[in-house]
């Protein structure tokens, strides 16, 4: 795991990995913006409005689009929003007319800490799910779980939720039904938003796990009289680690995004409630903000599940295959 | 079949109710009647009444019907833009193709449910931009499937010919990509309905999706919020319904996907229940005896290897020859529990005086590794490509209860790779499978099976695969060891002249059973069964004339033991009788040497 051809090597590939990804982003940033142009009604109006606390006059609402410099052409309006943008500056919300980077800045704290719980929950429920997915034989155990899996990705999360507001929160009281003070709240957030994606992943895990176990080095580790632990834990998930990784960076990708529904249920003031918040009083800004950050964070974290899978694997090394030092000094 | 029309029976129900809610729906769903609110379940109502006293089974139905509307719109966009973009960028292929492969790459990568928000964000709740928004997100994945699809059917030589013949691209692409590319869109879908219905319900239920007073699943829900602890009815229905077709439509998907069920090598083994024969009785050179294998079957459950039996004795070699599919590794592979694990391994044996059919995997492992080290054939396969050298045999090493520290176990490790003549053991154990040769790997996989100092040493087909120079660096390392280390081994092998080099006693197999068995120079000098003879035959001797055409076997090699009643080798063997078809002969001891057996019925013939 430390041959000293790696970091060149592997530079080639992150170098790249990081243009392309940088290119993806981009994209998402035009996106976003491109919500500006779809928008219903004059965000200057809506402003004014807000403003005054009442419809506001032409002038007013002249002077915000003056402003915002709402009167430039497209283009040019991309690149200065862009250019705030990467400075924390996504303007004033429509909807408060107070900065938006602060208020995100704000919220980001909960938004984490509960994409972070419940990537947790998913990454430990869904590889031990997974793992005794693939070391089962058919039979009643495994098909439990293989439906129990299906079936909690099947769930809608808002239903799970109630579910579980009505049976722990309020026939048991075992925890409170919302809010987020204290560890009791956390549990039902992190279950309901980790416990799905823990489905997903635990279906690839056996799978791949699976034909991971299936090839003659495991026949070769069980001669060398290796135990199934150490089977499956230095044979099968290393060699399973590659879509296992993946799965993994877009199941904390789809956490993220699940916030959005979480939050609302259990009335934690993240990223997530502000998204909806915007979106439903069509508050562009706020709107575009949020999506960039969310957005952002969706696509890095399937992007650097990619660049791990490339560090891990010794073949992909830029010596794999050459002549090595000892051999040329063996036989000189 | 039946499972998978089972399965799909939500989709069907789901269909039909949203097709005829207005005929089924006993009531109209919006139809507010205050005085009879949040009744539960009655005759009148068979799923109750809402806080507005609309009846609930009325609005369950009219939510399949407005959740079947949406999503039957979203796909049908999403199918028709997304099998056309991929289409045309598989068939045009070049530039235009890297540009919509980009495009749809970036579309694949954005988060459905957030594109969704964010659109209805700007737009508005609504019926239209509901459809609008996530048809924005779900027409990706069908191109990059159709793409990929078309772009493996252009370069067929079916196409050329229609363009040869003058047909157009229109027609081409119309009557010849389009349906190929659809097929697998369509199995796509049975997965994309289960996620367009959950996004309905979750966008609706964020109040961005259908707007009341419309009937809609997760409308229902929200609306439903305040009431729920007291009132189940309406909690429970309008979940089930949602939970009902997202599930059904993600197990058809897995289906028709064709998701893998075999077991992995590596299960749970239940040990089989241990037998040993009631006639074995013991021979005075039994002490001498370090593996003895009584009447073994391996089947699947159609036997490849019947009632084989062999012996190994302390400080001997004995090889196994054969051709390819005549069970000599299941053989030697089945008394150590290394086979696939759908294999049923009946018969005895014993290594010592320890019964080695029917161990648990626990107990397996105080054998395997300890006291028997094992050599494979494919010495890239069977070393885990993403660790060192080092690491194999580090954990052969603590396996064998040789190790120690850390560094202490590396000692063992490089003194052992040292001892298989590998030259440098420090640098070589920080190497990877892939950085040696096939000959370092197989003298790897020798320090690996060493590491227990084991009793007896298994190697199947050792130097197959090999340069005849590294074979015969390999059979000199064996042959050293054995010498060394008083060591039993048994051999696997296709090659007689590897065999000729190493053995003490040869079994030579065919179609699953042992024809002749004996000491070497007996069986070569004297051979008893024809099948050995013709081997021997085909073996070009060094002290031949150049030119000289040495005999090959003539017909097709054997199938399993069980597919003819008679002797297997009959259809091959130039001194068959009719007789030899109808009984299978048995090993009898010949005359030349008392341990000399072969399985002939024309005898020494």
């Amino acid at each position: 795991m430390r041959a000293p051809g790696r970091p060149r090597f592997a530079g080639r590939r992150v170098t790249r990995w990081a243009v392309d990804t940088v290119g993806v982003l981009l994209a998402l940033t035009a996106g976003t913006f491109a919500l500006v142009l779809l928008a219903r009604g004059d965000p200057a109006a809506i402003l004014a409005a807000t403003r005054a606390g009442r419809s506001a006059t032409p002038e007013q609402v002249e002077a915000v689009r003056a402003e915002l410099g709402l009167d430039a052409p497209a283009l040019v309006r991309y690149a200065r929003w862009l250019a705030d943008a990467v400075t924390g500056d996504f303007g004033l919300s429509l909807r408060t007319n107070t900065p938006i980077g602060p208020e995100i800045a704000d919220r980001m704290g909960v938004t984490l800490g509960l994409v972070g719980g419940s990537a947790v929950v998913a990454l430990a429920v869904g590889l031990a799910v997974g793992i005794a997915g693939a070391v089962l034989g058919p039979g009643l155990p495994r098909g439990a779980l293989r439906g129990g899996a299906l079936l909690v990705t099947s769930l809608p999360v808002f239903w799970l939720s109630y579910l579980l507001v009505l049976v722990l929160a309020l026939r048991l009281g075992l925890v409170p039904t919302s809010g987020m003070a204290g560890p009791a709240t956390w549990v039902m957030p992190m279950a309901v938003l980790g416990l799905p994606a823990a489905g997903a992943l635990s279906r690839v895990v056996a799978v791949t796990l699976r034909e991971a176990l299936d090839r003659p080095y495991v026949l070769a580790a069980q001669a060398r009289g290796s135990g199934w632990i150490s089977i499956v834990f230095r044979d099968g998930l290393p060699n399973a680690a590659g879509p296992i990784l993946s799965l993994s960076g877009i199941t904390v990708g789809s956490l993220l995004v699940g916030t959005v529904v979480v939050e609302q249920i259990f009335g934690w003031p993240g990223l997530g409630d502000y998204f909806v918040q915007a979106a439903a009083a069509r508050d562009v800004p706020a709107l575009q903000a949020s999506a960039l950050i969310l957005g952002g964070g969706f696509i890095l974290a399937n992007r650097l599940a990619d660049v791990l899978q490339v560090l891990i694997d010794p073949r992909s090394r830029r010596d794999g295959g050459v002549p090595t030092p000892w051999l040329r000094k063996g036989t000189a | 079949m039946t499972r998978t029309v089972l399965v799909a029976l939500p989709l069907v129900v789901f269909a039909i109710a949203g097709l005829l809610a207005p005929v089924l729906a006993p009531v109209d769903p919006t139809a507010v009647d205050l005085a009879a609110s949040l009744l539960p379940p009655s005759a009148d109502h068979p799923l109750g009444t809402d806080q507005l006293g609309r009846d609930q089974l009325s609005r369950i139905l009219y939510g399949a019907q407005i959740s079947l509307a949406v999503t039957a719109a979203v796909l049908t966009i999403s199918l028709t833009v997304g099998v056309i973009t991929g289409t045309i960028a598989g068939y045009l292929g070049g530039r235009a193709d890297r540009v919509i492969s980009r495009v749809v790459d970036m579309a694949v990568s954005l988060p459905g449910m957030l594109v969704a928000l964010a659109v209805i964000g700007v737009r508005g709740p609504g019926v239209v931009n509901l459809i609008i928004a996530m048809s924005l997100w779900a027409w990706a994945p069908y191109a990059r499937i159709a793409r990929a699809r078309v772009a493996g059917l252009r370069g067929s030589p079916h196409l050329d010919a229609l363009r040869l013949l003058g047909a157009s691209p229109a027609r081409v692409i119309g009557r010849h990509l389009l349906p190929p590319a659809l097929a697998p869109c369509l199995v796509y879908a049975s997965t994309d309905v289960g996620s367009i219905v959950l996004g309905v319900a979750t966008l609706s239920f964020l109040g961005l999706g259908i707007p009341p007073p419309y009937a809609e699943w997760g409308q229902m829900l929200i609306e439903g919020r305040p009431y729920l602890a007291s009132a189940w009815w309406l909690a429970y229905p309008p979940g089930i319904a949602i939970t009902a077709v997202v599930f059904a439509s993600n197990l058809l998907g897995e289906r028709l996907a064709g998701d893998d069920e075999r077991p992995s090598i590596l299960r749970w083994v239940r040990p089989t229940a241990r037998r040993r024969l009631a006639d074995h009785v013991p021979t005075a050179a039994e002490g001498d005896v370090v593996l003895s294998v009584q009447d073994l079957s391996v089947g699947y459950p159609q036997r490849v290897v019947a009632e084989v039996s062999y012996e190994v004795r302390r400080g001997q070699v004995l090889a196994i020859v054969g051709e390819s599919g005549s069970g000599k590794t299941t053989s030697v592979l089945a008394p150590f529990g290394l086979l696939d694990p759908s294999a049923v391994a009946t018969g005895s044996a014993t290594l010592g005086s320890g019964e080695l059919m029917g161990l648990t995997p626990h107990e397996r492992r105080l054998v395997n590794g300890r006291r028997v080290g094992v050599v494979f054939q494919d010495s890239l396969a069977v070393l885990n490509p993403l660790r060192t050298i080092g690491a194999h045999v580090d954990e052969a090493v603590r396996n064998a209860g040789r190790g120690g520290r850390r560094a202490a176990t590396r000692r063992v490790t490089e003194e052992l790779l040292r001892l298989v003549g590998l030259p440098d053991p420090a640098a070589l154990a920080r190497q990877f499978p892939h950085q040696l040769s096939g000959g370092m790997r197989q003298r790897v996989q020798i320090a690996i099976a060493l590491a227990g100092e084991p009793e007896l040493l298994v190697a199947d087909e050792p130097t197959s695969a090999l340069d005849v120079t590294v074979q015969a660096q390999l059979l000199d390392l064996l042959g050293r060891l054995r010498d060394e280390l008083s060591m039993s081994m048994i051999v696997v092998s296709h090659d007689l002249a590897v065999v000729s080099r190493l053995a003490d006693s040869v079994a030579v197999m065919y179609a699953g059973r042992i024809v002749e068995s004996g000491p070497l120079t007996t069986v070569i000098n004297d051979p008893g069964h024809p099948y050995t003879r013709g081997l021997l035959d085909a073996v070009p001797l060094p002290g031949a004339v150049p030119g000289t055409r040495f005999r090959t076997m003539p017909g097709r090699p054997g199938a399993g033991p069980d597919d003819s009643s008679g002797c297997a080798f009959a259809p091959r063997c130039p001194i068959a009788v009719t007789a030899c078809t109808n009984d299978r002969p048995v090993l009898k001891v010949l005359t030349s040497a008392a341990t000399h057996r072969s399985a002939c019925s024309r005898g020494g013939a």
